[in-house]
């Protein structure tokens, strides 16, 4: 390339450009590394009319950044629910151990998205609107009159260790300061066990995790051990309703089967959603994944297979791309 | 100033004297940003804060503390974008700023914020910065930051008592306007992404009220070079 050489001697960007566009006349490829980038700056509105924009690319991009938008949709709409919540119980007189029909399920119903995170973020919103942390509660939060830091409270008569004295704990004041009452506190508490650790946005469909929430009365009556110690109960029933709901996912032998002979009828079109479920990629809460996989079967012709025979010369050791090694 | 004040003065004095540090903080803020604040708003001396803004108890009334101003020219300019080809004709993205100093003395969740993002929206402000003597909820926070078109900031008292840019081992931060930034990126042939970054999160950032895609350069002090200059993308 003697023409070329010159020109790159000169730093002159115009002629330097025209060399580059020479010897550049092929479209730029699109670099792998792109899509992996794109996660971190979506770009929603890509100029189509740009010739390099590639639609595999712009998919990817539209792909992550509608993620992002249901991501933001999400904490949002946690938001609501935390100002919505704050206001409950309708009424001011409502009792936090039976509450009325409408105001649970309102609770219930509005708590499925919610991280503990949330949760907490819920108490302390509560409690800055001077009332108790638990969301069904229309008392005020109890004020601390001394300024320390910590606070001793004794348990009711009997409740300490071999049920002999008081049990005694030493109680931060924040802590304290939630609730209006420790019933109320262990209400609160018996929700925060339960709901989903994972956002919103990571679940899948059918993960019934943090989705049937069960007050703490509720869990009382239908909970089968009620054994003296509380605490340790409600944790116990708490673990016990989690694995019932595990057990009611993972369905039966017969219906795993069936399942099977579904899948090898699917279409292409439904491997491709499951797939791409399986992968992660697609989330129910988004309308198409980024996953778009059409299976080929491979034609088959009838030829039948035979082993591979031994041809003169192998026993050596054969040709290696053809020559074949003297020996000496 | 402090060891001087904080023996002799009681509670009110020492309160006031906070507020009014912030106060001035404020003002140099808006000046550092580039709206229009005048060099007696800036320079206020206690005596004359004490004046204007303390209740009959002695303490500084928080809710007087409001302040409005409108953007220089300079400043327009700086935030205007370059124009398109679609849009010939852009606009300054900034307007008025308005700030308001929270009276609550602690617990400052979303039912302040609500009525302070009313207060923006109502008065059409492109700007709003909150400033509360504690640190807010965190769903507060995301409530501030949610008005859609509207920029709304929050400081803590604290964070503003001094002013952070006027201490020796901060250098200077110079927003670039879209224009010098095109040319930065010509000049050195550079895709914007390849410039060092700085958070919207820094001290700094916050100070001037960076926005995400701007690019700040940095003047720093140089042993060899005498002065040195670098430059950083708001992310």
């Amino acid at each position: 390339m003697s023409s070329d050489a010159p020109v790159l001697k000169t730093s002159l960007p115009s002629i330097h450009a025209a060399s580059s566009r020479q010897s550049n006349r092929s479209p730029p490829k699109p670099r792998p590394g792109d899509s992996r980038r794109s996660p971190l700056k979506p770009k929603p509105k890509q100029k189509p009319s740009k010739p390099e924009t590639d639609p595999r690319h712009l998919a990817i991009a539209l792909h992550h950044a509608h993620r992002i938008q249901a991501q933001k949709d999400a904490q949002d709409l946690i938001l609501d629910r935390i100002l919505e919540l704050v206001t409950l119980p309708s009424s001011p007189s409502a009792d936090p151990a039976s509450p009325s029909a409408e105001d649970t399920r309102k609770f219930k119903s509005a708590l499925v998205p919610f991280q503990p995170a949330d949760y907490d973020n819920l108490i302390q919103e509560r409690n800055i609107e001077g009332l108790c942390g638990y969301g069904l509660c229309p008392r005020e939060n109890r004020k601390e009159s001394s300024r320390g830091t910590f606070r001793i409270t004794w348990g009711a008569r009997g409740s300490g260790p071999g049920g002999r004295g008081r049990e005694m704990n030493i109680v931060p004041r924040e802590q304290y300061e939630m609730w209006c009452s420790d019933a109320c506190a262990e209400r609160a508490m018996y929700i925060r066990v339960q709901l989903a650790a994972e956002p919103v946005w990571e679940r899948r469909s059918d993960d019934l995790r943090g989705k049937e929430l069960l007050l703490l009365e509720e869990g009382r009556s239908s909970g089968k051990g009620k054994s003296a110690v509380r605490d340790l109960a409600s944790v116990k029933e708490v673990l016990g309703q989690l694995d019932n709901l595990h057990m009611d996912t993972t369905p039966e032998p017969s219906a795993v089967a069936d399942d099977i002979s579904r899948l090898t009828v699917q279409d292409a079109d439904a491997h491709s959603r499951e797939l791409a479920m399986e992968r992660g990629d697609r989330n129910p809460a988004f309308q198409s994944g980024r996953v778009d996989v059409h299976i080929q079967e491979k034609s088959s012709s009838g030829r039948t297979v035979t082993a591979p025979q031994l041809r003169p010369g192998d026993e050596k050791g054969g040709s290696i791309e053809g020559y074949v090694p003297q020996d000496s | 100033m402090d060891e001087e004040y904080n023996f002799s003065v009681d509670d009110a004095e020492r309160e006031t004297i906070r507020v009014w540090r912030t106060w001035r903080t404020v003002f140099e803020m808006l000046q550092d940003r580039g709206y229009e604040v005048t060099d007696e708003e800036v320079r206020i001396e206690l005596d004359e804060f004490k004046h204007k803004y303390v209740n009959e108890k002695g303490y500084p009334s928080r809710d007087k503390l409001k302040i409005q101003a409108r953007p220089t020219e300079a400043m327009k300019a700086k935030y205007t974008p370059l124009p398109t080809p679609s849009n010939r004709d852009p606009q300054p993205d900034c307007g008025t700023i308005y700030i308001e100093f929270c009276p609550d003395d602690s617990g400052i969740g979303t039912k302040q914020v609500r009525t302070f993002n009313h207060t923006v929206d109502e008065g059409n402000f492109h700007t709003g910065i909150f400033i509360t003597k504690t640190p807010i909820s965190p769903s507060a926070v995301r409530l501030l930051s949610g008005i859609p078109g509207r920029i709304c900031e929050h400081f803590q008292e604290q964070d503003l008592l001094v002013n952070i840019t006027r201490h020796e081992l901060v250098p200077k931060h110079v927003l670039l306007s879209p224009e010098e930034k095109s040319r930065l990126l010509q000049r050195y042939r550079l895709k914007e992404s390849q410039l060092p970054r700085i958070q919207v999160s820094d001290p700094v950032a916050r100070y001037l009220g960076l926005r995400r895609g701007q690019v700040v350069k940095i003047i720093r002090r140089s042993e060899t070079a005498g002065r040195y200059a670098s430059y950083r993308w708001v992310i």
